[in-house]
């Protein structure tokens, strides 16, 4: 099968090949070129939005002011947030989803290629524009990523530029996943049936759904901020008869989907790891897919409880904070799930499975601190403290991040057709595991002691955690220079099989390492191909 | 093109045409609520 494949495909490279020079990434309709230039973006923009991370923590390591104006120090937390939520995780997700989705359910390419060039090519455009307003009168948006009115229509030059940019990044967004889904229910291999599909399919098709119904939601939220900013209407203006809880009300209906979007392509990515590496198949496939679902479903339903501190009625309070709490039973399906792949498996802790494991580990951390946020009368004592601050990035690092890490260790040998330095990659996953705990969870404590976010000096009290933090995130943000290492000696390693690990599962596995420019250009039988491994 | 083609051409334009009208009636639709409320 393998060979039958790879005949092929030389056989369709000599006449269709990659064009050469930045022709070929201009102007590509290929998924793999796609995928790899998603990648790349996402990266780059982890190290723009990391090193912002870096002032904030720097200027936080002591009590007083350090390094930076408030203002700007504002600027940096807000921009932060925006460059790691839709330049860094989002992207380089779409990115996985771009070189693995067509392999795995065996189609040639996505369904709508030249639409596939268009929305990575409108990113770039995107970041550039978010990223000009640093240099424009005023500074850059400082209201925060949640962009709340009146706040956010205090920012100078610069706001028209980050709605115009929240707007480009919608566009590119929603394109992928019209993509995405298109391309999932329309070009399937005739043998893939939909529960046959792989979980990181399937997390990215609910993923895409979720994706189609939020996004658009918060470009009409931003739509609203811009024509109350310049066109005199007063959706969210007090002073004009509009509601600015209102607005609060519609981000959070975008928001919070959001956050199942920057993860259920995680709970996809560590659901092809540990059965790999457990050498078992995946624990209850058919259920992982529903609990999938079933979370997709109440991310819809709990907006408020980012808002119980806002005011609602008592019942509003009570029927978002139970909303909220009937997430953690699919969740707790999907971990009992990978637990129970785990369980009597012949593992190995190659870097992959290291960075699975954390997750698995470390996301539940996140996920116990987010079920005592969603207690409304313990939340007016977390509101707005470092607690929220720790939660929501041990969802999104050592969660999303991790996942995302994960999955690129797994796949690089399949991209590259060489397997990657070992040493290095576990050297990264150490370094990042300790600092990522380093930094993030004495947050827990300051949180609790009533330290408040977003602010660019504290009580004395807090120093000691504070620093540690700082101490946590510098080593942290460097241990990712390792993986750029790795990566650039990527090609060096000896040659990776067609198969790489030992008991992968998958049609992408079946294609030669590194995978042909065009692959599946007809569709194999996905049993056949399966069988054939098992 | 054989008739299969044919098939999943047709497939992938309705299956476009439809998440597109979902995705302008979420922006249109939320919109709507706060001309409705303001």
């Amino acid at each position: 099968m393998t060979t039958a494949v790879a005949e092929a495909q030389d056989a369709h490279d000599e006449h269709h090949g990659p064009e050469k020079g930045f022709r070929r990434w201009l102007f590509t309709t290929n998924h793999k070129d796609i995928g790899t230039m998603y990648l790349v973006f996402s990266l780059v923009m982890f190290f723009i939005g990391g090193s912002m991370a870096l002032v904030i923590r720097s200027e936080l390591m002591q009590p007083g002011l350090q390094f930076v104006h408030p203002e700007f120090f504002n600027s940096m937390t807000t921009m932060h947030a925006l460059i790691m939520v839709f330049g860094a995780v989002m992207p380089a997700f779409v990115g996985l989803a771009n070189w693995m989705i067509p392999m795995m359910i065996g189609a040639p390419d996505m369904a709508l290629p030249r639409m596939n060039n268009w929305s990575f090519w409108i990113l770039p455009v995107a970041f550039g524009i978010l990223l000009s307003t640093l240099f424009m009168d005023g500074g850059a948006p400082a209201g925060g990523w949640t962009m709340y009115p009146p706040l956010i229509l205090q920012t100078g030059d610069a706001f028209p530029f980050l709605i115009f940019s929240v707007h480009l990044m919608g566009i590119s967004s929603i394109m992928g996943s019209i993509n995405i889904i298109v391309t999932i229910l329309n070009m399937r291999a005739p043998d893939m049936w939909l529960l046959k599909m792989p979980m990181f399919v399937w997390t990215w098709l609910i993923t895409a759904y979720l994706l189609i119904a939020v996004m658009p939601v918060l470009a009409g939220a931003v739509t609203m901020l811009l024509t109350d900013q310049f066109f005199g209407t007063s959706f969210f203006l007090a002073a004009g008869g509009g509601d600015p809880v209102m607005f609060q009300h519609i981000f959070w209906f975008f928001g919070h989907p959001e956050v199942y979007i920057m993860i259920l392509p995680a709970f996809g990515v560590v659901s092809e790891i540990i059965p790999t590496f457990s050498r078992k198949p995946l624990f209850g496939h058919d259920s992982m897919v529903y609990a999938a679902s079933s979370i997709a479903f109440l991310s819809f339903i709990v907006w408020a409880h980012h808002m119980f501190t806002v005011g609602m009625p008592l019942s509003g309070q009570m029927f978002f904070m139970f909303a909220t709490m009937l997430i953690a039973v699919p969740t707790g399906v999907k971990v009992f799930n990978w637990v129970a792949t785990m369980w009597r498996g012949s593992m190995t802790f190659e870097t992959p499975m290291l960075f699975a494991l954390a997750f698995v580990f470390l996301f539940t951390i996140g996920g116990f601190s987010g079920l005592m946020l969603a207690i409304a009368p313990a939340d007016i004592q977390y509101h707005d403290t470092y607690f929220v601050v720790a939660h929501f990035h041990y969802v999104l690092v050592p969660g999303s991040i991790f996942a995302l890490m994960a999955g690129a260790y797994y796949w690089l040998p399949k991209w590259t057709g060489h397997m990657y330095n070992e040493s290095l990659g576990k050297l990264h996953f150490w370094l990042s595991a300790i600092f990522v705990n380093v930094t993030f969870f004495p947050m827990h404590f300051l949180g609790l002691a009533g330290m408040p976010r977003r602010i660019p000096d504290y009580s004395t009290q807090f120093a000691d955690f504070n620093m540690i933090a700082s101490i946590g995130a510098l080593g942290f943000g460097f241990s990712q220079l390792i993986f750029v290492w790795v990566l650039l000696t990527a090609k060096k390693g000896a040659e990776a099989t067609d198969r790489v690990w030992e008991a992968p599962k998958g049609l992408e596995w079946t294609v030669p390492s590194p995978a042909p420019y065009h692959t599946f250009d007809k569709p194999p039988k996905a049993r056949i191909a399966q069988e054939a491994f098992e | 093109m054989t008739d299969e083609e044919k098939d999943r051409r047709r497939g992938v334009r309705r299956t476009t045409i439809i998440l597109v009208a979902v995705a302008l009636a979420f922006y249109l639709g939320f919109i709507l609520i706060g001309v409705l409320r303001s």
